[in-house]
């Protein structure tokens, strides 16, 4: 290999790699921004005789909106909108997908996307850290058949293992995990066949055993005080042949694990494969250089290596069991110290290896497909994750190719996205004002977007982001209210002394009804305005904490964090004991706070978030089941919680710290550009001449400017138009 | 009429539901259900759950003069030869409406299991996820008036899953309390509140040209009946404003007291399903100091609840039931506790048109086994929905367009219906 410019220059290139993945992505320049994906779809349209006249791109404006909302998940600020549009019209859109891609909300919000694909859920054991792991893995551009390598094969302690947190969601059971990985990463629907052969697709009850047998022998240990939960490597497989009740248990065999798909074994190398593997041949010998750089003692960007040394950091730690803690478990569990604690996976490592294997189709059409369904509002087979021999992608071609260069570029999910964003598919309107027969047949051929709500996280933060509600905007101490609630106190004891209690939860402050929520068994908290309020997962922390852990070799992997019932029982027996002469009132006090309001971003909410919390009712699903897709269906329930709701009400609201402000009092008072300042916060685009008035109209009415203002803000995020996508 | 039309076939279900009727691959079960031909008089349901697993023998299953008896004795109630714990001297007055299980015969000593599986009547089986009972309930049977049909207060309900976003409950978190959603936001009055509403539909109507969206009737039903509900008298269901004090204090003035009389008012009020959660019974230290806590607290809310419904005669179509996960070990531990035990515990039910006065089944004298008629979770479930007419085995779609009973295979106990 001729290498001109030494080892140096290619430390140099690596890391640059990893800032502008484009540069060595191995995409070509028209591969990369959009415009070859758009040939191929044209002429797959053309080749299936579609001859309707496509609908127009949409405007400068409602593609800023649509690509903000996608990228980033929330709708762009007024400043974002001016920068925008000072820019060269040519160059508006290129520029703006560049930033986005490096926005930082880019990970919170494609996070959501795989967390809710792979039902990663912070309230099982292990999954924050999952999460986390999956955060920062795509942060760190780590590729997707990376990611689902280490999912699929990890074993180790929650938490502690970040990665195990998949296979713990499922319990570590085999039947689930078969069908699971079939269906999330193939979409391959098999799990029908774990109790019959499948009704209308070819999968038979055999074929499931055989796929279920690579999870045969991995299993999940529960040890209580120190709580510790754990899978690891079994002798003995789980997965025997014939199933149960079809013969005798002495007929009945260990299953021989057998893939799924044939399409392996094909021997050439398709172009896209060999693409692949220069591009990681030329990665791995810019990271052995960099490995070089670093043993002799020069610096070197820790990011290029943080990702692969990590793994292997973990590996090594795993073995180094604190002998006392392991002779404990071994003895409740008897389990053999003598081995390795937790075992390697051999048969999931293989497994991890035949799903990920760049000729398996199915992996990467499957994910292609997901991403570009949730971009362009419809799938290139659908539903998306039923990609059986009888449901047949609409778009075959285009579906290869948006697969090839996503397998030829690394499996990066940014260059993927940045291509279909930055295609014509994406870029175009909906077909408005056109029967519905033609409607579906211009969406069906991607010459129409279909109309498109926000996913419910990204409605959260729009209204945050359009309220000024990520900062305070109001001054300190301006909305000093008094609050009355109720409280227990000692009777006979004033109530001022007595400390406040949370009636439900028994816990004199919020922090520690958040744990118990966390842990998944608390109740809810009072009623009021917390079905908006969320609780903050720190990615970093959590990780932090696994690795602190990994290299401390401590058991422990979390706090016994107790149930809500049974901090309550303690609490009733903490009653009970101070005999029965200890009783408690419940009295009503009053409370001064200042209720300045502030929010954060419901992708950094622990997810899922509550039941009844704001972005469930909105769609977020609880992700615990195989298949199940966001509902965006209006109800009751969202409406009462955008009309009444506190987060809809404070966001209205005009706070003296935001530039609204002093174009409705004092000198600077402009009601016309108020109102064109509102449009812009609130549904990115111009205000047209009538509805100027109309605003002016709204905002004189009331009783003061600044109400009017809220008034009018309330309609428009209230407004179809602010939840439905241009 | 089908009430909960969040139960949609999509195009997927349309396909799978056609495809497995055409092929017959599917077969229903042909046989009549066991409890056709018992009566089914419930119309509404009150669910109590004390979760952590609240310990049998010191509250339905007193064992007298057992080394696992506790600190409690047993007392008489209003019908001779029952005995319940002392925590429950009010209660013990209204057994003659009221019916308990002590032969509950669980599978599950995990508080997660167990309690997905007595409120769902399914194991866990993931990646599945079955609905909780109210929402099966709230699938089968119509709405009644402005309120929503199910109600859950203090605590989470079970997840509707498979049978829609329609089914799932309405949460309130401190009953009697002012919801906020269900009025304008603090400083918004009703004028300038109608006023929004107003301006509203009209840049709403604008927009429906602007969108190929064919959400936007929807959205503005969902609004108008957000409207409705927030306008509705039935309001007041929610709050206990109207109470009389020496009502109140009859039930107790804390957040049980209060919810009971709100479940009351709700079932009243056409509420089909009420949850009433309550917690702090995982005693696995100082048992009987945390049980004569509990006993404080529910016995006069539960037995005016029990009276006043009994009184106006909604006890007869309200079917009242409290449950736990699962019991407590019969053998007491260092901490003068006792841990979780879900290999017999008991139930509490009353009306609904279940048999009054009545116990079903016994544990053995030191309460370790089920002594005769053990009863699967499923089987309780069956009996519920037999009550209120609703068909255990009738069989749904699950987001895979599996077919699922309504209840796992439970069969309904003829023994408990008068």
């Amino acid at each position: 290999m001729v290498r001109p410019f030494g080892r140096r220059w290619l430390v140099g290139v690596a890391a640059l790699w990893l800032s502008v993945s484009l540069t060595l992505s191995g995409l070509a320049a028209d591969v990369a921004d959009g415009k070859a994906l758009s040939k191929v779809l044209n002429a797959e349209n053309a080749a299936l005789g579609v001859k309707l006249k496509p609908v127009d791109q949409v405007d400068d404006l409602a593609y800023l909106r649509r690509v903000s909302v996608d990228l980033i998940g929330r709708i762009p600020t007024g400043e974002e909108i001016e920068e925008y549009l000072a820019w060269p019209a040519k160059e508006r859109r290129d520029r703006v997908v560049n930033k986005l891609l490096d926005d930082p909300r880019f990970v919170d919000r494609w996070t959501t996307f795989f967390a809710d694909m792979m039902r990663l859920r912070a309230n099982t054991s292990g999954g924050a850290a999952a999460l986390a792991y999956l955060h920062r893995s795509l942060k760190d551009e780590v590729g997707y058949d990376e990611i689902v390598r280490r999912f699929i094969s990890a074993n180790g302690k929650a938490g502690a293992t970040p990665e195990v947190g998949f296979v713990l969601g499922d319990d570590a059971d085999p039947m689930a995990l078969a069908g699971v990985t079939a269906q999330t990463f193939m979409g391959l629907r098999i799990a029908c066949a774990q109790c019959h052969d499948h009704p209308f697709d070819k999968w038979t009850r055999e074929d499931f055993y055989g796929f279920a047998a690579y999870f045969g022998k991995v299993r999940r240990y529960e040890i209580e005080k120190p709580r510790v939960i754990f899978t690891r490597e079994v002798e003995e497989t789980a997965i025997l042949w014939p199933p149960e009740g079809k013969a005798e248990m002495k007929d009945r065999k260990p299953m021989t694990p057998k893939f799924l798909v044939a399409m392996l074994e094909a021997k050439e190398t398709p172009e896209y494969v060999a693409r692949l593997t220069a591009l990681r041949t030329a990665q791995e010998e810019a990271r052995k250089a960099a490995i070089a750089k670093k043993a002799e003692g020069a610096a070197i960007d820790d990011l290029l290596l943080d990702a692969a040394d990590k793994a292997v950091e973990r590996a090594k730690n795993k073995k180094q069991v604190d002998a006392v803690t392991a002779e404990a478990t071994a003895d409740r569990r008897k389990i053999d110290t003598k081995a390795d604690l937790y075992n390697q996976s051999v048969l999931r490592n293989e497994l991890a290896a035949l799903i990920t294997n760049p000729k398996n189709r199915y992996f990467s059409m499957c994910v292609t497909n997901r991403l570009w369904a949730q971009l362009v509002g419809r799938g290139i087979v659908e539903p998306v994750d039923d990609l059986s021999d009888d449901n047949k992608a609409s778009h075959p071609k285009t579906l290869d190719f948006l697969a090839d260069e996503f397998v030829a570029g690394g499996y990066q999910i940014k260059p993927l996205v940045r291509m279909i964003v930055q295609s014509e598919a994406y870029q175009r309107g909906q077909a408005i004002g056109v029967e519905p027969t033609k409607q579906q047949e211009l969406e069906a051929a991607f010459l129409a977007v279909p109309a498109r709500r926000m996913l419910s996280e990204v409605l959260y933060d729009s209204i945050v982001v359009a309220g000024h509600l990520f900062d305070y905007k109001h001054p300190q101490g301006a909305n000093t209210k008094t609050l009355r609630e109720r409280i227990r106190v000692p009777a006979g004891a004033a109530a001022e002394t007595g400390k406040p209690q949370n009636l439900l939860s028994g816990k004199a402050d919020g922090g520690a009804m958040n744990q118990m929520a966390m842990a998944g068994g608390g109740m809810p908290g009072k009623k009021g305005y917390s079905l908006e309020k969320g609780i903050e997962l720190n990615f970093d922390d959590v990780l932090k904490q696994a690795d602190k852990e990994a290299k401390e070799e401590v058991m422990i992997e979390q706090m016994a964090v107790k149930s809500a019932e049974e901090v309550e029982a303690e609490r009733m027996q903490m009653e009970g004991r101070a005999g029965r002469r200890m009783r408690y009132v419940e009295k009503i006090v009053e409370r001064t706070i200042d209720d300045n309001p502030l929010f954060g971003s419901s992708f950094r909410m622990a997810s899922p978030a509550d039941p009844e919390h704001f972005v469930r009712v909105f769609g977020q699903t609880d992700r615990a089941t195989l298949g199940e897709e966001r509902d965006h269906n209006p109800s009751m329930r969202q409406a009462l919680m955008m009309l009444n709701g506190k987060l809809t009400h404070e966001a209205s609201r005009v706070g003296p710290m935001e530039p609204m402000h002093k174009l409705l009092t004092g000198e600077g008072k402009d009601l016309n550009a108020a109102v064109k300042l509102a449009y812009r916060e609130i549904l990115t685009r111009e205000a047209s001449a009538e509805e100027v008035d109309v605003g002016k109209a709204i905002i004189k009415e009331a009783a003061t400017e600044i109400e009017g203002m809220a008034d009018l803000r309330w309609v428009l995020l209230n407004s179809n138009e602010f939840r439905y996508l241009p | 009429m089908m009430s909960c039309e969040g139960y949609r076939l999509s195009r997927r279900g349309f396909l799978g539901a056609s495809a497995a009727t055409m092929m017959g691959m599917h077969v229903r079960e042909l046989l009549a259900y066991a409890g056709k031909d018992l009566p089914a008089k419930a119309e509404h349901v009150i669910f109590f759950w004390n979760g952590g697993g609240m310990t049998h023998l010191d509250t339905w299953d007193p064992k007298p003069g057992r080394p696992t008896q506790g600190e409690f004795e047993p007392i008489k109630t209003s019908v001779p030869g029952i005995e319940i714990s002392e925590i429950f001297p009010q209660l013990a007055k209204e057994m003659h409406h009221c019916t308990l299980v002590r032969s509950i015969a669980g599978t599950n000593g995990d508080h997660g299991r167990a309690t997905y599986e007595v409120q769902t009547s399914y194991g866990e089986a993931r990646p599945i996820t079955h609905p909780g009972f109210g929402s099966v309930v709230v699938h089968e049977k119509s709405v009644i008036g402005d309120l929503p049909a199910y109600v859950s207060i203090s605590g989470r309900a079970p997840r509707a899953a498979y049978l829609g976003q329609k089914c799932e409950a309405y949460f309130v978190g401190s009953p009697g309390d002012k919801d906020p959603y269900l009025a304008f936001p603090e400083g918004i009055n009703q004028v300038r509140g109608d006023k929004r509403l107003d301006v509203l539909a009209k840049f709403n109507n604008r927009f429906a040209n602007k969108t190929t969206s064919k959400e936007l009737d929807s959205t503005k039903t969902s609004v108008e009946d957000a409207v409705r509900l927030m306008q509705s008298p039935a309001l007041k269901a929610f709050e206990l404003e109207n109470v009389r004090d020496d009502v109140l204090d009859r039930y107790g003035d804390n957040a049980f007291g209060r919810g009971c009389l709100v479940a009351k008012q709700l079932v009243e009020t056409g509420v089909r399903f009420v949850m009433m959660h309550r917690g702090g019974f995982d005693t696995h230290s100082n048992n009987f100091d945390a049980m004569r806590n509990h006993g404080e607290i529910m016995d006069p809310a539960l037995a005016s609840l029990i009276h006043d419904l009994a009184e106006s005669g909604m006890l007869e179509k309200t079917l009242v039931v409290m449950l736990s996960e699962f019991g407590r070990t019969p053998k007491i531990n260092k901490d003068v506790g006792r841990d979780h035990y879900p290999v017999v515990f008991s139930g509490f039910m009353a009306g609904g048109g279940l048999k009054k006065g009545f116990v079903l089944g016994s544990s053995d004298e030191d309460g370790f086994q089920p002594k005769d008629r053990p009863v699967k979770i499923a089987d309780l479930h069956a009996t519920f929905s037999q009550a209120l007419g609703i068909d255990p085995n009738k069989e749904v779609m699950t987001q895979l367009q599996r077919p699922m009973k309504l209840v796992d295979n439970g069969k309904p106990v003829p023994e408990l219906f008068a």
